[in-house]
This record gives structure tokens, sequence and C-alpha cells, in this order.
């Protein structure tokens, strides 16, 4: 089971939108898109290991974080994300991130 | 270094792409197990990517980005019928010219059938009556009149401002086939001023009554259901005093087979059913003749004992009814040919009376240091008035009789939220010059709600999150960001930040 974390990206919110497009006209059961939501965490969980190679550093300063059911989610203001190319200023960004050590199965967002 | 960033750019398309490929391999087989056809898997992945490109997460996402807007048109059961009826043919022009759709053509497709408009309409499309439209969102809309809708743009949220969205079950059929055809105009562009102006011209169909409570929005039309069906309660009610007060008729001459008359009396009452409520005093009557000459004596006195206590109850929710035509009828039955359970009905209403005249004395009012209010009742029970009599105070008094001025008997329920309410008001006051001392004590909470909902979202996998004091580092992988609408992706993310 992988983690259900990147249902809410743009490709996993475009996804369930579709979804839920053709489960309005009948043209699906829910049943089968949640298989196909399941299959979209193995397949991103999979991308994003084997075929996304960068590094970013970012730095700024922490608002609040919170650690629950072994989900960090952390508020930071004023970030510089700094890749090997490209700066980027943000003045608030959310981080939710869930244990990479063990990929038990989550449905944390 | 240009390269580098044009290829990480080029990155996260290729990558969505690539992912969004695998997905639909990998459901390829789930659809045909579930029978689901090959052409619902092509749509998803439209749509999917539509939806990607859309959000201008991504740069040169797809070279051939195919927008396709669609229309889907379910025609009901009745669809041929509605369209003889109001003969109108469906024109769905595409935008080179018109292609006329007959109602025979579309009475083939009778149960559930979808018409898909074509791509890139822009032309004005005549809908007409009893046809339900659905947008690529999926809302249903129901046309019951003849419409002209037209698209300013080539979205799809053109049929987000239809004609007029009718709810089904509230059983209204014949208005649909009644509808005079009016041709209304909707521009996608202002749906405001377009529902504005389908008003007034409902209101020059001759069904006006039924059509103008129909607002845009089938929330509203269940709204109103629902407060036709809350009014019903309370002529049941009445109903009920009515019943009760001919059960008590009924009851005092000695005819048997009670059990009838109890069990037809109450099921319109225990029943939500409102039809019922409307035929209550059909009910009453009919029950009132065919209880003459069929009651029973044994089983009447705890039946009576019940109907009592009912209108015991109706009694003591004094403002709905009038407890003195109620009250002089119960001595009217009194005085008739039974005299025991009558009596025994009199004195429990005059016990109650007594006791309401008891609460209405008891201004109950509690200090500072309140007990819960259930632990009144009791004190009210035990009578003892004196101690509370003391403790009275005028202001709060006057207060209270001003609160009960209105009510004649309160149940003691009410009198527990009055003296409650009366409470309140006595804390308050103390309470009152407190709150600036302490207003500033407490961190806005908005923060913790709106500093969650950001439109920044970074969502990864921490290998390690570290702090030593109050500096923070933070060792994060796999993981998609969002910034201002823009996607970035990274394997590996080190930060630092100070809290």
């Amino acid at each position: 089971m992988a983690y259900q974390l990147y249902r809410n990206t743009t490709l996993g919110n475009s996804l369930q939108e579709s979804l839920d497009e053709l489960i309005q006209s009948q043209q699906i059961t829910p049943q089968l898109a949640l298989q196909v939501l399941l299959q979209f965490d193995k397949a991103i969980n999979s991308a994003l290991a084997q075929r996304v190679r960068n590094r970013v550093n970012f730095r700024g300063s922490l608002n609040t974080y919170r650690f629950c059911d072994n989900v960090w989610t952390f508020v930071l203001n004023d970030i510089e994300f700094r890749e090997v190319t490209e700066l980027v200023k943000v003045d608030k960004v959310k981080i939710v991130a869930c244990d990479g050590k063990n990929t038990g199965s989550n449905t944390a967002e | 270094m240009a390269a580098a960033a044009m290829a990480h750019a080029n990155l996260v398309p290729k990558l969505y792409k690539s992912i969004i490929d695998d997905v639909i391999e990998g459901v390829r087989e789930l659809f045909a197990e579930e029978g689901v056809e090959e052409q619902v898997l092509k749509d998803l992945k439209q749509l999917w990517e539509t939806k990607v490109v859309q959000s201008k997460a991504t740069e040169g996402f797809f070279r051939h980005s195919h927008h396709s807007p669609q229309f889907t048109l379910q025609l009901p059961h009745s669809f041929h019928r509605v369209l003889q009826a109001s003969a109108a043919s469906l024109v769905i022009p595409t935008g080179r010219g018109f292609q006329h759709f007959t109602a025979a053509d579309l009475g083939a497709s009778r149960v559930g059938g979808t018409l898909t408009l074509p791509s890139g309409v822009a032309c004005p499309i005549h809908v007409p009556a009893g046809v339900t439209l659905q947008t690529a969102s999926g809302h249903l809309y129901k046309v019951n009149v003849p419409v002209m809708v037209t698209q300013a743009t080539g979205d799809a949220s053109i049929l987000h401002h239809p004609v007029q969205q009718i709810f089904q079950p509230l059983g209204q059929p014949s208005v649909l086939q009644a509808s005079i055809a009016s041709v209304a105009q909707v521009n996608a562009s202002s749906a405001q001023a377009a529902a504005e102006t389908l008003q007034p011209q409902e209101t020059a169909v001759q069904h006006t009554v039924v059509f103008q409570p129909d607002v845009m929005e089938k929330n509203h039309l269940e709204k109103s259901a629902n407060s036709t069906l809350v009014q019903q309660p309370s002529v049941s009610q009445q109903q009920l005093a009515t019943n009760a007060v001919l059960n008590q008729r009924a009851d005092s001459t000695e005819k048997p087979q009670h059990g009838n008359l109890h069990t037809a009396v109450f099921t319109p009452e225990s029943s939500e059913g409102f039809s019922h409520a409307e035929s209550l005093p059909n009910n009453s009557s009919s029950v009132l003749l065919d209880v003459e000459g069929q009651l029973d004596i044994e089983p009447q006195e705890s039946a009576q004992q019940q109907v009592s206590d009912d209108i015991i109850d109706l009694i003591i929710m004094g403002e709905r009814f009038d407890d003195n035509a109620v009250l002089k009828d119960q001595d009217s039955i009194a005085s008739a040919d039974k005299m025991e359970p009558t009596e025994q009905m009199e004195s429990n209403l005059r016990s109650e009376k007594a006791v309401c005249s008891d609460i209405e004395g008891i201004i109950q009012l509690d200090g500072t240091g309140d007990v819960s209010p259930k632990e009144e009742m009791p004190r009210i029970k035990n009578r003892e008035e004196n101690e509370f009599i003391g403790i009275i105070e005028s202001e709060d008094l006057k207060v209270l009789e001003d609160e009960e001025d209105d009510e004649e008997c309160d149940s003691i329920s009410d009198m527990e939220s009055s003296s409650s309410g009366g409470d309140n008001e006595e804390p308050q006051t103390d309470i009152v010059e407190e709150d600036p001392l302490n207003s500033g004590d407490d961190v806005s909470e908005q923060d913790t709600a709106d500093l969650f909902d950001t439109d920044n979202v970074i969502v990864c996998q921490y290998d390690k999150i570290h702090r030593s004091k109050n500096k923070w580092k933070f060792y994060l992988k796999d993981g998609v960001m969002s910034f201002e609408g823009k996607d970035y992706v990274f394997a590996k993310a080190i930060g630092d930040a100070e809290w």
C-alpha cells in the first residue's frame, strides 16, 4: 500500500475530479474510481522514487509545526527554494510530510 | 545552466505524462474486468490531461491540447411526448451549419440516452422542454421551458447557468406537460442576468404559481417542501386535540371495543405521514361513528389515562391550545354518564392546574453559584417555596415576569429554560466587566485556521526532522511542490528554519 499522500496534488486532484465526473455520468462505479486512485498512488510513489533525481534546498522561518499520527505538518514563512538553476521565493508554504522510512499503509493526506 | 533549467521545466510535464500513462495502463485491465468500455478509459485520460493543462501547473504539457467541453443531454422517458406537445425540435448547431435533430431521432434513445454535443460549440443551442441537461461537471438540469442556450466561450461552464432545475420526485408532471413554450436566452457570461430575465418570463406561464417557488436551485425546492411539511405538525396537533376531546366523549359512552378507537386515533398521531394530517378530521368523525357502540369498559380506563395524559400535555402546552375550551370540554364530559374515570381525570387536571399555578408563582432564580436545573425540579415539587422567594430579587423577578406574562402555564421544561435564561443574565453582568481585562490574552484563533489553508503546498516524505533549541533542520524526499500554481518535484530537499 502506497501513501495516499499525493492525491492532494495538481495531478491527484485533477484525477479525482475526472473520476467524479465519470461517476456522476454513471460511466464508472465509485468502486472502480477507488481502484484507479489506488493505482495512482502506486504510480506516483514509484515515479517519484525512481524517475526524479533532483535536489532542492530551502531556508525560511518556521511559523508552526505539528506532529500527529507520524505526519509532520509545517508552515513556513519567507522561504527561498534553491535548486541548482533557479530560485523561488514564497512568503508562505505548508509542508505535509509522511514518514519516509516505513512505507506502510497510510491514509494521511 | 539554461539547459538544466529547461530540463527541469520539461521534467515535470514529462513526469506527469508518464504517470498518467502508467495509471491508465494499470487500470485498463480493471476497466475491462468491470465491463467498462474502452471509450470511458479514453475519456478519463482526456479529462485528466485537460484538467492538468488547465491548471497551468506545468508548461508545455501538451502541444495539441484539445479543449472538449462536453454537453450530454440525457433524455427522459417522456422526452418524445414532451417534444410533441411543445412541437419544438432540437437544434444543435455545430458552428458551420445547423444540425436538426427531430423528435423522432432523439426518441430512439429514450431511457437515459445521452447526446454528446461536438466540441467547440460556439453557437446558440435551442433546447426544448423536458430535456435534462448535464454539464461536463456532472450537474443535472431539467429544462421545463424551451430555452436557447448561448455559449459565449468554448468552456464547459456554459450550462452552469441553465434554465431551471426542477426536482421530479416532488411529483409535478402535469406542470411539464402544460408548460407554455417561452423561449429564453441564456448567456453564459451573464448568468445572473439570465436568471433574472427568466423569472419574469416565467410569470407569463400559466402555471406561474407552481413555477415561481421553483427557484433555480433544486435545494430551494427541497427546502420549500420541507417547510410545507413542517407546517403540518401544528395542524396535526390541533387535530389531535379535537381527537382527544372526541375520544373523551366517545369513552364516556359505554361502548365495547375501545381498542379499535385507541389504535385508530393514535396511529395518525404516531405516524408522520402528512396526508394523515389533512385527513384527521375525517378520521375523527368516522372514528367517532365507528366507536359508538364499540367501546369496552375495561381497557377504557387505561386508554383514558393515556388520553388524559395527552390532554394534560396539551393543556400544559398552554399557548398553543385554548386551555379554557379544553377544560370546559373536560368538565362537560365529567358531568356526563361515567363519573369515576372522569372524576379521576378531573382531579388529574386540577392537580396539574395547581402545579401550573404553583410553577407560575415560583419564579425560580439561582445565584451565581448555580446548580443544574434538574436539581431545581425536586425542589419545586418539595414545595420549599419560601426558601426561594427569599432569594428572589425584585429586579430579576420583573425580568422573569416579563418573560412569562404571555405564557399562562409553562411546562416544567419551559420553566427551567426561563429560569436559566434569567440566571444567565446575572452572571453576564459580571462578565461584561471582566471581558476587557481578559480580551488581550487570547491569541487569535483564526491564525491556525487560515494558516494551514494556503496555496503553496509541499507534499513529501521525511527522512529526518531535527531540532536544536529553535533551529529546525528538515531532510525530506520524494516531494511534489506547488507554488502559485506552478508545480515542481524533488527527490531530496534539505531545509533550515528558525522557529
